[in-house]
């Protein structure tokens, strides 16, 4: 999917996701979604139709991902239930993006993360909540050049640029907050068998989202994934399959390869939105 | 309720998150992780009798690799400047990080948290330095370790900005 979220800059979005090679059903979904404000002119007898072009979209990139948990068929529920609800409500608030500026941004992050609670509201009320099934949810809505996060759990975003990988998103998982909260060393929190339990999801009893941005440049990488790649993908082979990759669907088939030939113990899922590179205006 | 939007600008390492994080979560580690893009935080507080809401945007601290990025800053309406008393060249950056952050947000109300105040035995900051800086910021003394004047320090800034918007009126 190759989406223009400016007039001069492209974005090549793509997903992927996997059973793995242990799991029998897959709790993880992802959605790439272009959201539009748009005039579809059928018929104008005005000659300069210019004017119609800032009506044209689309002007937004909504990736996200979710990673169902609480075992089948509860966690998959979740995790559908979690982006069908999202889209639902951006569907309902989809002007909130037009005209953002840096006076509106926080309401515009306000929206974002108004959708993730009105999901987890959704969760809760249809499978009772605590000890139900609950889903991670990590998301970037690209207005170019930020790209905006929530996130939820333990899948991450990171983003490339030249050649560095950073992650953008911190766990929400025992690990995390342990080691946070001086009570574990990195070595316990990585040897606890405990460690991966999420202390914040949507649908759980505890759900925390946490909000953020970055702004992108041309040649940018941006990455979400579910646990089921960095469990088994360590972050440097991540860099060099996103650096080597020449587009976001090989970027995808690649990453989930090296997952699943790293064992696949879980679902893995993967969305991978590349910059374009600025046209060569030299030559 | 009226929303400020409060940008921590600093070097790399001089506890800026971790200022957000006594402030708002009341909670301290010693871990350090730097901060990549930007992270936000909320924080509902009371300024003498006024409430406000503190939209902190916790940017990551100038290093190497990056310099701050300007964006960030439009549309602030107060800047909580960062050093480290342990550590001489985060103070002696401070004079560029505030041209940088007037380029981009105009010349907003600010505060310096000159930080890890707990650590007098590493205290690197002469008292003469101390005085001058006093001249040219409000600075106040914090320890996100302990707690010591990170309240007032965001207070201090909350009220700066509630008596800019009062002043523009």
């Amino acid at each position: 999917m190759t989406t223009a979220t400016a007039p001069t800059v492209r974005v090549d979005a793509f997903g992927q996701t996997d059973i793995g090679r242990v799991r029998k059903i897959n709790e993880d979904h992802f959605v790439i979604g272009a959201l539009r404000k748009a005039v579809e002119l059928r018929q104008c007898s005005i000659t300069d139709q210019q004017v119609f072009n800032r009506y044209a979209g689309p002007e937004a990139l909504l990736l996200v991902v979710a990673d169902g948990v609480g075992g089948q068929p509860g966690g998959a529920f979740a995790s559908e239930t979690a982006i069908t609800t999202l889209l639902e409500y951006l569907g309902e608030a989809a002007g909130c993006y037009h005209n953002l500026d840096v006076q509106r941004e926080h309401e515009f992050l306000e929206q974002l993360e108004s959708g993730v609670r009105r999901a987890h509201e959704r969760i809760v009320m249809e499978e009772g909540g605590k000890g139900g099934p609950a889903t991670t949810l990590t998301l970037a809505m690209l207005v170019w050049p930020r790209a905006y996060l929530v996130h939820v759990g333990d899948s991450r975003a990171f983003y490339l640029r030249r050649g560095r990988l950073r992650q953008l998103t911190r766990d929400q998982n025992m690990a995390e907050f342990m080691v946070e909260s001086g009570v574990w060393t990195e070595e316990q929190a990585r040897r606890a068998r405990t460690g991966e339990l999420l202390v914040s999801a949507v649908g759980a009893a505890e759900m925390m989202p946490s909000l953020g941005l970055v702004d992108l440049q041309p040649d940018d990488v941006l990455l979400l994934c579910t646990d089921g790649l960095c469990k088994h993908v360590p972050d440097e082979q991540i860099a060099e399959i996103l650096g080597r990759t020449e587009t976001a669907e090989a970027g995808c088939r690649d990453l989930v390869a090296a997952a699943l030939a790293g064992g696949g113990t879980d679902n893995v899922t993967v969305v991978v939105a590349r910059v374009a590179a600025p046209p060569d205006l030299t030559g | 309720m009226m929303q400020k939007k409060v940008c921590m600008v600093g070097v790399f390492g001089t506890g800026k998150t971790s200022l957000i994080q006594r402030f708002v979560h009341s909670r301290f580690s010693e871990r350090y992780l730097s901060t990549v893009g930007v992270k936000i935080d909320r924080k509902d507080v009371d300024v003498d009798g006024a409430a406000l809401t503190l939209i902190l945007w916790d940017l990551a601290g100038r290093d190497g690799f990056e310099d701050i990025t300007p964006s960030y800053l439009r549309g602030s309406h107060g800047i909580l400047y960062v050093a480290d008393g342990t550590r001489r060249e985060t103070w002696e950056q401070l004079g560029e990080l505030r041209a940088l952050a007037r380029e981009a947000a105009g010349d907003v109300p600010s505060v310096l948290a000159m930080n890890k105040g707990d650590l007098t035995d590493q205290w690197a900051l002469p008292r003469s330095e101390e005085q001058k800086l006093a001249a040219n910021w409000d600075v106040v003394r914090t320890s996100a370790k302990t707690g010591d004047g990170v309240e007032e320090a965001f207070l201090r800034l909350g009220r700066a900005t509630i008596a800019r918007r009062e002043a523009s009126r």
